[in-house]
C-alpha cells in the first residue's frame, strides 16, 4: 500500500484549471522531489493532501491517503488525518506562523497533540528540535514571538513545527527559501533522515532543482498543472525527457557548461570561487561596473557604531541584534551585506532605512539623522530610502492594483494625480511591465513580475538608497537571472546608492562594488568584493565562501569548517567566532576584536594574513 | 519597569490637554447664554441681591482673576463651591461618581466578555443560522432607547416577576452601609456587609442590564470581524492543517488574535456609557454623577460643570491609558 496516492487529480479555480490531471505516488521511507516553477500548481498539490484547497477551488480526481480519499473523508476522519496522516511544512513560514502565540508554544501544541506527550516532556523536546533545525540558543527561543525572528529562524521554526506533528507524510513546500547553503544542505539531510529512519514519506517541493536533487529518490516535474516528467533522480538528471526538464536543469547556475547532460557530472568539480549564479550575475552586472566607478559619489547613508537592542516586552533586556557597525554607502555604489541567517542583515536593513532607531551610535540618511525627527519630516526622510523585499508578492498589498502600489509612495509624497500616473507608468515600462499589468492585483502576477513591481515600487519615489533584502531568493532560478539583470541596472545608476543583502556570495560577487560580512551583529570582514572574494582573511568569509551547493552533493574536503555552537555567543569577552572557529587560541577568546586594515580590506581577526592555510579557495 | 515608564510618560502627556479642556470649559460656560444667579435668586430678586451673590461666588471678579483662582484651586483639590448648593463641588463629586462608575463597569466588564465570547461563537458558525440570529439580536438592543428599555426591564422583572428590588435607590438604607468610595457593591465588599452586598447587587441588575444590551452590539460585531479574519489567516489554516484539536485552536489561535482590536473600541464605548448613564440613573433613581453633572449644566453651575468635564476628560484618559496597555499585552506586535 502506498502512503500516498493521487489519481487524476484536476482542481480548478474559478475558471482556471489549476491542476490538469495529477497523478502521484509517494511510499514510506521515500524521498519524492517536486519541481516546477511558481505558479506550476505545486502548492496546491500539496494543499489537497490535507484537504486545505482554497475557498472556491473544485477538486475531482482522487487523492488516496493509506486508500481513503481525502477529498471525500468526513470532517472527523479529515481532523484525524491532518497533522498525524500528513503535515504540511507551509511556504512564507512569516504568514504561517501564529503572530500572538509564542514559537515554542505552537511547537508543543503540535507534539502534545500528535506525540502524545505531557507539557514538560513537550518541552523539552521542543528544545531539541529547535535546535535540530539550526536554531541558536533554543530555550531561550522558546519563548519568542514570530516577529521577532529572522526570515530564517522563522523557516526553521515552520519546518519544526511539522516535523513536530510527527506526520506519516511530510510535505515540506520549498523548505529552504532564504537558507544559506549550508543550513540548506543540513535541514535538506533532516528530510532525509525522517525518511530512511522513521521511515515516513517524503514529498520535497522546490523551484529549485539543484539544492534539492541529491537527497530524493524519485523526482516529480510538474509544469502548468501538469506532471512533464517523472522517474528516479539519477535518471531525470542525466537523460531529462521533457524539454521543460531540460530548461529547468539549464537554469542551474552551478553548471559551467550548457549541456545538462554533462554537466550532472561536471558539477562536482566545478569552480568554488564562481559559485551559485555567477554566471548570470556576472552578465547583468557588466553595464552596472563602468570599472573602479563610483566611490566618490555623495554619501547617501552612514551608519557609525551602531547597535541595535530589540528590547523584551515589558522588563528589561533584549536581544542585541547589531553591536556596533559603521557603514557608509556612497551614490553610485552598490553595497553587498552577507552573512549566515539571524546575523543581523535585515536589521541593518531596517537601520538604514530610519525603520528601527540604534540604541546606540548614528544613523545620517542623506544627511539627517531619522532618529532626530518626527512626523512629517521623519515620514518625508523615509522616503528618500526605499526596501525591495524578499517575499515579492507577500509584500503587496492583495486588494490593490499594481497602479495604486507603486503610486503609494508617490501619493505619500504629495504628487499630483496626473503627474502620478505619468511616473507611475514611466516606471513599470522600466521594469518591463506593460499597461495591462497597471490594473492587475497581486494574485494575478508571477513571482518575477510582483517582484518587478516591488522595484518600480522602490524606484518610484526616485530614493537615494534602495535596499534589496533577498530580493530573489522566493524566485525561480530562470525568474531570477532576469530580476538580477534589472537589479544590476537599477544599481548602476550615479545618483543612487545602493545596498544588496543575500546569502547566495555570488550574486554579491556578481554587481557589488564592495562588501560587508556580519557575523552575529558585528562587520567581520569587509572591502571591495574582488578583495574579499579573492583574498577572504577572515576565517568565517572563508567558511562562507567553501560552501558551494552542487547537484551531485559531493562533499567539499580541506577548506575551512565552522564547528556548531547551539549557543549564541554572550557580548563581550573575546572574539564571537571563537567557539566555532577552526584557527581560534586562547588569546582569541580574551581579546575584543576591531576592524583593521589588511591589504585594501579590513577584518576582525587577530591571526588575519597570518593563517596556517591562507590562501583563499581562489588559488 | 517599561509600563510605569509609559504610563508615566502619557500621564505627562494627557497634562496639556486636560489643562486645554479646563480652558475651554472655563470659558464656555461663561460665554454661553444663561446666569446661574439668575436661576438660583428666583424672579423677585433686585439688582443689588444679585450683585451682592455675585461677589459671593468671585464672579464679579474679571474673567483672568476668576481663571488664575480656579486654576489655583484646582492644584490645591479645592473644586470650588456650587452654586445651586452651597456645597463643596469636591465633596459633592465624591459621593456621586462612585455609583456612577461602578455601574459604568460592571456593565462594560460584562458586554465585553459577553462579546468576546459571542463575537467569537458567531464567527466560528459564520453565516448560520445562530450567527444571524445573534447579530440581529445585538442590533435591535442597540438601537433600543435607553430610558425605555429600562422601563419596559422595570416593568417585567420587576413589577411583574418581582425578581428585583425596587428602582429606587442603590441600596437598602436598613443595611447601615457605610460610605466609603461611594461605589455600593465595593463598600459593602470593604466593611464586609453581607446584606448590603446583595441589597447594592440587586439594585444594579436591571440598570447593568439596560447598559449591556445598549452597548454589546459594536463590541461584538468588532470581535466576529477579528474572528473571521484570524479564522481565514494563512496563520489559523496552517495550526487547523497540522491537526490541532478545537479546544487549542480556540483558545491559543483564535481567542487571542482576536481580541486585539478590542481594547481600543471598549475604551470608546466606555466613554459612550459614562453619557448614556444620565437617563440610566434617571430612570433607576441612582443618583449618580450623570444626574448630577446634568443639573449643573441646567442651572449654569459653573464649578459642577468645570469640575464634570474635567473629571470625564480625566477619566477618557485612563481608560485609554488601561485600553493601549492591554492592547500591548494582547498583541506582541506592539511595543509600548
Ligand atoms: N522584532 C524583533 N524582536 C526581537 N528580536 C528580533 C527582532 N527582529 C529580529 N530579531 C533578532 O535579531 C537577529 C537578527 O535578525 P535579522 O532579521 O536582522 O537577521 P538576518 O541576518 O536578516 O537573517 P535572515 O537571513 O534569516 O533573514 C535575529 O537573531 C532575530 O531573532
Ligand atoms: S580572532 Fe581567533 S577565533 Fe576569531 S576568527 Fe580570528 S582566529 Fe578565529
Ligand atoms: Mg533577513
Amino acid at each position: 500500500m502506498t502512503l500516498l496516492d493521487i489519481r487524476d487529480l484536476k482542481v480548478a479555480i474559478g475558471s482556471v484549471q489549476a491542476l490538469a490531471g495529477v497523478d502521484l505516488t509517494v511510499a514510506r521511507g521515500e524521498v519524492v522531489g517536486l519541481v516546477g516553477e511558481s505558479g506550476g500548481g505545486k502548492s496546491m498539490i500539496a494543499r489537497s493532501v490535507v484537504g486545505l484547497l482554497p475557498d472556491g477551488a473544485r477538486a475531482t480526481g482522487q487523492v488516496l491517503f493509506e486508500d481513503r480519499d481525502v477529498l471525500t473523508m468526513d470532517a472527523a476522519t479529515l481532523a484525524a488525518h491532518r497533522g498525524a496522516g500528513a503535515a504540511i511544512c507551509f511556504q512564507n513560514p512569516r504568514g504561517a506562523l501564529s503572530p500572538t502565540r509564542v514559537i515554542g508554544r505552537q511547537l508543543t501544541d503540535r507534539l502534545v497533540t500528535h506525540q502524545g506527550m505531557d507539557a514538560s516532556q513537550a518541552r523539552s523536546a521542543a528544545v531539541g528540535l529547535f535546535e535540530s533545525v539550526g536554531i541558536r540558543s533554543a530555550a531561550r527561543r522558546f519563548g519568542s514571538y514570530p516577529h521577532e525572528l529572522s526570515g530564517g529562524q522563522a523557516q526553521r521554526v515552520m519546518i519544526s513545527l511539522a516535523t513536530g506533528c510527527a506526520p506519516g507524510l511530510l510535505i515540506a513546500d520549498e523548505p529552504t527559501t532564504g537558507l544559506d547553503v549550508t543550513l540548506t544542505r543540513e535541514i535538506l539531510l533532516r528530510f532525509r533522515e525522517a525518511a530512511d529512519e522513521e521511515g515516513r514519506g517524503v514529498l520535497l517541493i522546490s523551484h529549485d532543482l539543484a539544492s534539492i536533487a541529491r537527497i530524493c529518490d524519485r523526482l516529480v516535474v510538474l509544469n502548468a498543472g501538469a506532471i512533464v516528467e517523472h522517474g528516479p533522480t539519477t535518471a531525470i538528471l542525466t537523460t531529462p525527457a521533457a524539454p521543460y526538464t531540460r530548461t529547468l536543469l539549464a537554469a542551474v547556475p552551478t553548471l559551467p557548461s550548457p549541456h545538462p547532460a554533462e554537466s550532472g557530472e561536471s558539477a562536482g568539480s566545478a569552480d568554488p570561487a564562481r559559485p551559485a549564479g555567477a554566471g548570470v550575475s556576472a552578465e547583468s552586472g557588466d553595464p552596472a561596473q563602468p570599472a573602479g566607478s563610483a566611490v566618490s559619489g555623495d554619501e547617501v547613508v552612514r551608519v557609525e557604531d551602531a547597535h541595535v537592542v530589540y528590547g523584551s516586552r515589558f522588563g528589561a533586556g533584549g536581544h542585541h541584534a547589531l553591536r556596533g557597525v559603521s557603514l557608509t554607502v556612497r551614490a553610485g555604489e552598490t553595497v553587498g551585506v552577507v552573512g549566515e541567517s539571524g546575523s543581523g542583515k535585515s536589521t541593518l536593513a531596517r537601520l538604514m532605512l530610519g525603520m528601527i532607531t540604534p540604541s546606540r551610535g548614528a544613523v545620517t540618511l542623506a544627511g539627517r539623522e531619522p532618529s532626530r525627527l518626527r512626523g512629517r519630516a521623519l515620514r518625508a526622510l523615509r522616503r528618500r530610502a526605499q526596501l525591495v523585499f524578499q517575499d515579492p508578492i507577500g509584500s503587496l498589498s492583495p486588494r490593490r492594483t499594481v497602479a495604486d502600489a507603486v503610486a503609494e509612495p508617490l501619493r505619500a509624497a504629495g504628487v499630483k494625480a496626473p503627474e502620478r500616473a505619468r511616473r507611475v507608468a514611466a516606471v513599470l515600462e522600466r521594469m518591463g511591465l506593460d499597461g495591462t499589468y497597471a490594473e492587475r492585483r497581486p494574485h494575478e502576477l508571477s513571482g518575477g513580475q510582483a517582484q518587478r513591481v516591488g522595484i518600480a515600487r522602490a524606484l518610484a519615489g526616485e530614493p537615494d538608497l534602495i535596499v534589496f533584502d533577498e530580493p530573489t531568493s522566493a524566485l525561480d532560478v530562470t525568474v531570477q537571472a532576469q530580476i538580477l539583470k534589472v537589479i544590476g541596472e537599477v544599481t548602476a545608476e550615479r545618483g543612487r546608492g545602493s545596498v544588496f543583502i543575500s546569502h547566495d556570495l555570488a550574486t554579491v560577487r556578481g554587481f557589488c562594488d564592495r562588501v560587508v560580512v556580519l557575523y552575529l551583529g558585528r562587520i567581520v570582514e569587509e572591502g571591495p568584493v574582488e578583495e574579499v572574494f579573492a583574498r577572504p582573511r577572515h576565517p568565517y568569509t572563508m567558511a562562507l565562501l567553501a560552501a558551494v551547493p552542487s547537484l551531485d552533493g559531493e562533499e567539499e574536503t580541506g577548506r575551512v569548517r565552522l564547528t556548531k555552537d547551539p549557543e549564541e555567543a554572550a557580548a563581550g569577552g573575546g572574539c564571537a567566532l571563537a567557539p566555532r572557529c577552526p584557527f581560534a587560541e586562547d588569546a582569541c577568546r580574551t581579546e575584543e576584536q576591531e576592524l583593521r586594515t589588511l591589504g585594501r580590506a579590513r577584518v576582525a581577526c587577530r591571526r588575519a594574513g597570518a593563517l596556517p592555510d591562507l590562501e583563499g579557495p581562489e588559488r | 519597569m517599561r509600563i510605569a515608564r509609559f504610563t508615566a510618560r502619557r500621564l505627562l502627556q494627557a497634562v496639556p490637554v486636560l489643562l486645554g479642556v479646563v480652558v475651554v470649559t472655563f470659558v464656555l460656560v461663561r460665554v454661553l447664554p444663561g446666569d446661574p444667579i439668575r436661576t438660583i435668586l428666583g424672579p423677585n430678586a433686585t439688582e443689588a441681591d444679585a450683585a451682592a451673590a455675585r461677589a459671593r461666588y468671585g464672579l464679579d471678579q474679571p474673567m483672568w482673576q476668576q481663571f488664575v483662582d480656579y486654576l489655583g484651586g484646582l492644584f490645591t483639590g479645592d473644586l470650588g463651591v456650587s452654586i445651586q448648593s452651597g456645597q463643596s463641588v469636591m465633596g459633592e463629586m465624591a459621593v456621586r461618581l462612585g455609583p456612577t462608575l461602578e455601574l459604568v463597569v460592571i456593565a462594560v466588564t460584562i458586554a465585553t466578555v459577553l462579546a468576546t465570547v459571542l463575537g467569537i461563537w458567531s464567527a466560528r458558525r459564520a453565516g448560520r443560522a445562530g450567527d444571524h440570529t445573534l447579530r440581529v439580536l445585538a442590533l435591535v438592543g442597540n438601537s433600543l432607547p435607553e430610558f425605555w428599555l429600562g422601563l419596559v426591564l422595570i416593568l417585567v422583572v420587576y413589577s411583574g416577576l418581582g425578581w428585583v428590588p425596587a428602582p429606587s435607590g442603590r441600596v437598602d438604607p436598613d443595611t447601615n452601609l457605610s460610605l466609603i468610595t461611594g461605589a455600593d457593591l465595593l463598600d459593602a465588599v470593604l466593611t464586609g456587609n453581607g446584606p448590603a452586598f446583595a441589597s447594592a447587587a440587586g439594585h444594579l441588575v436591571l440598570p447593568v442590564a439596560t447598559m449591556v444590551v445598549v452597548i454589546v452590539a459594536p463590541l461584538m460585531r468588532s470581535v466576529r470581524a477579528s474572528a473571521l479574519e484570524v479564522l481565514g489567516s494563512e496563520a489559523y489554516r496552517a495550526a487547523a492543517a497540522h491537526g490541532l484539536p478545537e479546544r487549542t485552536l480556540l483558545r491559543g489561535y483564535l481567542a487571542r488574535a482576536a481580541l486585539v482590536r478590542l481594547p481600543a473600541l471598549a475604551a470608546l464605548v466606555f466613554g459612550f456609557a459614562i453619557g448614556s448613564t444620565v437617563l440610566v440613573e434617571y430612570v433607576f433613581s441612582w443618583q449618580g454623577f450623570g444626574q448630577w453633572a446634568l443639573r449643573g449644566l441646567l442651572f449654569r453651575d459653573y464649578p459642577v460643570v468645570q469640575a464634570s468635564v474635567v473629571v470625564i476628560a480625566l477619566c477618557y484618559t485612563l481608560i485609554f491609558l488601561i485600553a493601549d496597555v492591554v492592547h500591548a499585552v494582547l498583541d506582541p506586535r506592539v511595543r509600548i
